[in-house]
């Protein structure tokens, strides 16, 4: 069975910014993703702290991990620390 | 609280700018205002749907909805924003059928009535976005340092204005502020309280809307003691003609000083625009480009306009708000819009099922549209009033017209979400301007249990 990090990860792959319609993780918005047994949790940030979204993407991401085989309990967090740069973008590849 | 980051009151902000704005190109078309005659009641009464109608709500419904993006905290006393905005809208009107009262009207009550009311609305407007602004201690950022500053001038603005509309009312520190305060007064409104706020908004909106790094720079900083400055000068010109001086020199000193903060405001979104990431800018800031073309000629009309007045000044103004304020606006509330829109509709179905982009809701080819129209209209109009030809300016006014039904078009269409396909439309829509009756999302979304 694949690795239920990677799993999480590649879920969050499915979960896009409206904005630039690029992904959470090509956006560098995760900061970190921390799996203990079937307990998830992380870390995420937004382009903006004070951004309307936030609260939104949060449980958008809560949900979309729910939702995933082996997931017991999802606890995720938003962060501003570090504060997000343009810099932690995956560059896009070519062709995308 | 889902959603309490959002001002449940910005569209009808929105909505009732853009009647202001339909009404004062109206009255222009039909030849109520033009070259040369700025100062009868008609024109009057245009240019202050268009200053404070249009331009002032405008920006006062950005500002409900951006100052805790900003502040990165909810507002303080969101429920002031409809009373806010019904004063607004009252003052605004009650000025303007007061000013008939120039041209013979029996409406002088309006124009005793209209600053009152609309100096109810400043306050309560300041105390949310002061308020706000103050609770965070923004000066200790560059972006709400040049917000406060602009909030700063408002109460000033109000005081010349009331100031001159009670002085027919016999008023006798308003009458001192006639004729040589008028230029003080129109420096506040477009070059201190709006341009100062669409400064400090743009700091942080432009790097999201470009992908660009954001944060502090030289360049905000200098162009905020510029305006600092700039403002000093402005208030001690104000002293001097209270007290019966003349305030030419240090109205033309302030005007340079304006000049000089907006070009250092300008390197700085060159900075910005040219670090972005975004592969091609949108619509919004494709157009943002125009208005900051004609902050540029605003700035440098504003020695001539301050030292040789007629056709130069009227052309400043003219440049002022309805190039730069009203360009950048039109362009920015298409995003604005379809932000909003979006969040309504689609923000609560992240992570549960596929949702468009934002920038779906709009057709960026019918902005471009209306909004290159708009751009032309200024550009003959400023040409007629430079020229002090009015039927050509009737002309502009029109095309201006014809440009802002257009871009309202788009706006419903874009509330409407009519530029989606069938199949990702979903089946209710929210109200078009109204907040949405309850907060129906908490009651269809299962909240997590962690939640
Ligand atoms: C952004 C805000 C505003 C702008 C851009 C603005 C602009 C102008 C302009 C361009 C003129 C006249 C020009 C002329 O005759 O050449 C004017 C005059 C005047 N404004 Fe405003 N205004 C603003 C806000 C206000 C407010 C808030 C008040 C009242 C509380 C007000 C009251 C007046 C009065 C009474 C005059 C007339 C003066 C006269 O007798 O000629 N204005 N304003």
């Amino acid at each position: 069975m694949a690795d239920l990090h990677d799993l999480v990860r590649d879920r969050l792959r499915t979960v896009l910014d409206p904005e630039t319609g690029r992904d959470l993780v090509a956006m560098g918005m995760i900061y970190a993703i921390e799996v203990d047994g079937g307990h998830v949790r992380v870390d995420m940030t937004t382009t903006t702290r004070g951004c309307p979204l936030a609260d939104f993407l949060r449980l958008g991401v809560e949900t979309a991990l729910q939702s995933l085989e082996g997931v017991a309990s999802v606890d995720v967090r938003l962060v501003w620390e570090p504060a997000w740069t343009p810099d932690r973008m995956e560059p896009v590849r070519a062709g995308a | 609280m889902l959603g309490k980051a959002l001002s449940r009151w910005t569209l009808a902000w929105f909505a009732s700018a853009m009647a202001f704005l339909l009404a004062a190109l109206a009255m222009a078309t039909f030849g109520l205002a033009g070259p040369g005659r700025w100062s009868e009641g008609w024109a009057l009464a245009a240019v202050h749907l268009f200053a404070l109608g249009w331009l002032c709500q405008m920006m006062l419904g950005s500002l409900i909805q951006f100052v805790p993006v900003l502040t990165a905290r909810p507002l303080i006393l969101p429920r002031l924003a409809l009373p806010a905005l019904i004063l607004c809208g009252a003052g605004t009107l009650s000025l303007a059928g007061g000013f008939l009262a120039l041209d013979g009207w029996p409406t002088g009550v309006l124009l005793a009535a209209g600053p009152v009311l609309l100096g109810l609305a400043f306050g309560l407007a300041m105390l949310m976005l002061g308020g706000t602004l103050v609770a965070t201690r923004a000066w200790r950022t560059q972006d709400g340092s040049t917000v406060l500053l602009a909030l700063l001038a408002l109460p000033v603005l109000w005081v010349t204005g009331a100031g001159m509309g009670w002085a027919f009312g016999g008023i006798a520190w308003g009458a001192a502020l006639l004729p040589d305060g008028l230029s003080l007064h129109v420096l506040l409104g477009a070059g201190f309280w709006l341009t100062l706020a669409a400064m400090g908004v743009s700091y942080r909106l432009f790097p999201m809307f470009l992908i660009a790094p954001d944060g502090s720079s030289p360049w905000r900083r200098a162009a905020l003691i510029a305006a600092a400055l700039a403002l000093a000068l402005l208030l001690a010109a104000l002293g001097v003609l209270l007290a019966g001086g003349d305030p030419l020199p240090l109205a033309v000193a302030c005007g340079l000083a304006c000049a000089f903060a907006a070009g250092l405001y300008l390197g700085e979104i060159r900075r910005i625009w040219q670090s972005r990431r975004a592969p091609a800018p949108e619509t919004n800031m494709q157009w943002s480009r125009a208005a900051l073309a004609f902050l540029a000629l605003a700035a440098l009309l504003v020695a001539p306009a301050l030292i040789l007045g007629g056709p130069w000044a009227e052309a400043a103004v003219f440049v002022a708000l309805a190039g730069w304020l009203s360009t950048l606006t039109l362009a920015q509330m298409v995003k604005i819009t379809s932000f909003l829109t979006w969040i309504q509709v689609f923000a609560p179905l992240i992570g549960r099922a596929p949702v468009p982009m934002v920038h779906d809701l709009t057709d960026a080819r019918a902005a471009g549209r209306s909004l290159a129209l708009w751009v032309a209209g200024v550009l003959v109009g400023a040409a007629a009033l430079a020229a002090q030809v009015p039927a050509l300016f009737d002309i502009a006014a029109l095309v201006l017209l014809l440009a802002a039904l257009l871009h309202g078009h788009e706006l419903i269409a874009i509330r409407r979400l009519r530029h989606l396909s069938e199949t990702a439309r979903p089946a209710g829509l929210p109200p078009m301007i109204l907040p949405p009756s309850d907060r129906r999302t908490d009651h269809d979304i299962p909240r997590p249990a962690s939640a």
